[in-house]
């Protein structure tokens, strides 16, 4: 795309995105961080991407902070309009996978400081966060590159991501059923798996916004 | 380009097609076809010198004014299909269909009364009565009643600037025109006086056909319901003002409205 | 810094005192004429100066066929003079196209305001007094005086009307008003200011006017008055003082100048005094025209 007649227009629209993308990294560690510590047990990780979070809270609200600026001093139009406004919404979706990460570093602490010697098996859902991961890196880089058929692959795997999460859940069932000792637990890793879902979703919602920069068209609550 | 527009009931007060204009031997509009949509207000948008308003007083044969002016092309007015280009249509008869207000306030220099009652002097009304009611009733149409209802008959150059400007859309009003030019008409108005203007434009198109050009986009995409955008004396795309700043079709637009080099 | 301002200021002063002494020379040199010429002709202005014939003694003599002819002459040159004048300003403006014979038009129009006087007195003599049979009458005369503002009045109607913004016509032109619509409500009201300011400098110009009035024959000594203009029975109104022959104040003036009784000098300065005075009276009239009927028009 063309430069602005403004140089500076183009140079805060590109701090900005540089910045989504940044805080889209802080997220994905985040989630990586606190589904390698609930493999591990390792309770100081688990305890730095708790405290994190205040910097993924912060980004947001200098990104909000940003936007707002941006929109008063240009009054962007089409594309620019719809950058922003995605943007907007973009920063919204990763602080909310900010804080499903929170919640999977506090289950994980919760289990490993019970130490149940019943506890079911992670093995899935870090299968299932790996997935999320993905997704959510795919979506950043589908909107580095405002790739649309990236961005709609994307949004296809978010089904994968609902159904490995349903198979935990019965699987936990029956855990549950065979040994209600392990229930304490078993609810646990159903909020972990709940969150990696609900990231899932959030990637997907991201990716809907990149086809909406892109080609201006609002395909959620439609089918791809 | 003119885009896919809704398939809901449009009608067309105007139509205009394959219109070029010269300057001599300066060819300043280029083959441009567009409808113009009854009661709605339509917006030309563009950089200056794209031909916006070259284009606007095609409408009511401004250049015929002056000399070493040449039209090509049609524009046909609905509901009677008179091509107003046409060498067998009067430009007066033009200018007593379509009303216009220009760029800078014009008010002439008599009494706030005598303005608004210019034009149907013109068009013979002789009745002091009937000439004293149109005029109230322009002026309440055009918001500025309540303002001036004790100073009627003192020199209109008393008024401020946005003052001035809605007394000549009543002056344009009081004969009932059926299509009403807006040439950039707050572009010497503070924000107070403009948003007045606006505001004004929008009560209007319920019972006029609008066709504002604007040097402001912000400006189109408030008031207008339909927007062409000009480069260069060409129409590079019309279309639905709410698609056309969020989702133009064509890149000449979109880096205009973007603020983008062309 | 302050050096160069200093310097520069100086500069200033310098032609501020320069313009004023260029002013200062022109003024005080009208001003001394003026005073010269109203000291020694002020024994004569008296009531009877105006009611006399003029006679060979210099003592009884007046200016009473003099001013009366000034003024019928005067009267004769506007009502040609301005319809003409404006009528031709107007069409030039507002309806000619611009051409190469426009241009042509309008060249000679500034240029017949150079003509010398004397030119239209004998274009006058020969059109007026002989072909047109019009004799060296007071009709002559007002029609020569009106060819000789006519330029004058042309140029102030065609400046005063260019004065006015294109942005008014277009607006009067937008409602659907034809050309003398347009030129009847707007154009002639709004430069009706900067016109009349025209016509009455021509008109100043013309009552001085000396060399053509002679050419085509005016009379030196004349002890009648023309005609009245309004007649006890009917048809009441006459027109035959167009016919009468004349004199007018410059030639009363040029005829006391050139006798050699020191009486008459004092006559002669009494009448220029006069002459002066009225053109002043015509100017400050204009300039009072002019601001009370711009004072309702801003652009």
């Amino acid at each position: 795309m063309t430069d602005h007649a403004s140089k500076q227009y183009d140079l805060d629209l590109g701090s900005i995105r540089a910045r989504v993308l940044q805080m889209g990294g802080l997220v994905e560690s985040q989630i990586r961080r606190a589904i390698d510590a609930l493999g591990s047990g390792d309770i100081a990780l688990i305890d730095q991407v708790i405290a994190d979070d205040h910097r993924v809270n912060g980004m947001e609200v200098a990104l909000d902070g940003d936007c707002s600026q941006l929109i008063v001093k240009r009054q962007p139009a089409a594309s620019d309009l719809r950058m922003i406004f995605a943007i907007a919404k973009t920063v919204t979706d990763l602080e909310r996978i900010g804080d499903e990460a929170q919640k999977m570093a506090r289950m994980a602490k919760s289990i490993h400081q019970r130490g149940a010697a019943q506890a079911p098996p992670t093995v899935d859902v870090r299968h299932a966060a790996e997935l999320a991961i993905s997704m959510l890196r795919r979506a950043l880089d589908a909107f580095a590159r405002l790739d649309c058929d990236s961005a709609a692959q994307v949004i296809r795997d978010d089904a994968g991501i609902d159904s490995e999460f349903r198979a935990i859940l019965r699987q936990l069932i029956t855990y549950m059923m065979e040994d209600p000792r392990t229930i304490t637990t078993a609810l646990e890793i159903v909020w972990i798996a709940k969150a990696i879902e609900r990231i899932g979703d959030h990637a997907k919602n991201m990716c809907e916004y990149v086809i909406y920069i892109v080609k201006g068209t609002d395909v959620r609550h439609t089918r791809l | 380009m003119v885009n896919d527009l809704p398939a809901t009931q449009l009608a067309a007060k105007a139509e205009v097609s394959a219109l070029s204009f010269y300057y001599g031997d300066f060819q300043a509009l280029k083959h441009i076809s567009m409808p113009v949509h009854e009661r709605k207000v339509t917006a030309l948008i563009g950089p200056s010198g794209c031909g916006k308003s070259t284009f606007l007083r095609c409408f009511n044969r401004m250049h015929d004014l002056y000399p070493g002016n040449r039209y090509d092309g049609r524009i046909v007015l609905q509901p009677d299909n008179t091509d107003l280009l046409s060498r067998d249509v009067d430009p007066i008869e033009v200018r007593m269909r379509i009303g216009m207000v220009f760029q800078k306030p014009n008010p002439f220099p008599k009494s706030i009364f005598e303005n608004v009652a210019y034009g149907l002097r013109v068009r013979g009304e002789g009745s002091r009565r009937a000439l004293e009611e149109k005029v109230e009733q322009a002026l309440e149409d055009a918001a500025l009643l309540d303002e001036v209802k004790d100073r009627l008959h003192q020199p209109a150059y008393n008024l401020s600037g946005g003052q001035q400007q809605r007394l000549c859309i009543a002056r344009a009003l009081a004969t009932d025109p059926e299509l009403l030019l807006f040439d950039e008409p707050t572009s010497a108005l503070d924000p107070i006086a403009t948003a007045a203007i606006e505001e004004l434009i929008h009560d209007l198109k319920e019972r006029v056909t609008i066709l504002i050009v604007t040097h402001n986009m912000q400006q189109a995409a408030r008031v207008s319901d339909f927007t062409a955008y000009m480069y260069l004396g060409e129409l590079i795309e019309f279309g639905v003002t709410d698609e056309l700043f969020i989702k133009p079709q064509m890149k000449q637009t979109e880096d205009y409205i973007t603020g983008r080099f062309g | 810094m302050r050096a160069l301002i200093a310097k520069h200021k100086r500069r200033d002063v310098l032609f501020a005192l320069l313009g004023l002494l260029a002013l200062m020379i022109g003024i005080l040199t009208f001003a001394a004429l003026f005073v010269d010429m109203a000291l020694r002709g002020f024994g004569r202005l008296d009531l009877d100066f105006f009611t006399s014939f003029p006679s060979r003694h210099a003592g009884q003599a007046g200016i009473l066929s003099a001013w009366v002819g000034s003024t019928l002459v005067m009267a004769v040159t506007a009502a040609f003079a301005v319809p003409l004048g404006v009528a031709a300003g107007v069409y030039l403006e507002e309806y000619a196209r611009k051409n190469w014979v426009t241009d042509l038009i309008e060249i000679n129009i500034t240029n017949l305001a150079g003509v010398p006087s004397i030119v239209y007195g004998l274009l006058a003599l020969g059109l007026f007094v002989y072909q047109f049979g019009l004799g060296q009458s007071i009709l002559s005369a007002g029609l020569t005086l009106a060819l000789l503002i006519l330029p004058v009045v042309i140029v102030a109607t065609r400046e005063a009307i260019r004065s006015i913004p294109q942005i008014i016509r277009e607006g009067s032109y937008a409602l659907g008003a034809t050309r003398w619509q347009t030129v009847r409500y707007h154009i002639l009201p709004y430069s009706s200011a900067g016109i009349l300011t025209g016509i009455i400098i021509g008109m100043a110009r013309a009552i001085g006017e000396t060399a053509p009035i002679i050419t085509i024959g005016a009379l030196t000594f004349i002890a009648f008055l023309p005609p009245a203009p309004l007649q006890a029975e009917p048809p009441y109104l006459s027109f035959e003082w167009l016919l009468s022959p004349f004199t007018v104040m410059p030639i009363q003036m040029f005829n006391w100048t050139s006798r050699p009784e020191a009486a008459f000098q004092a006559n002669a300065a009494a009448a220029g005094f006069v002459l002066v005075a009225m053109t002043l009276a015509m100017n400050a009239l204009a300039i009072w025209l002019r601001y009370r009927l711009r004072r309702n028009i801003k652009w």
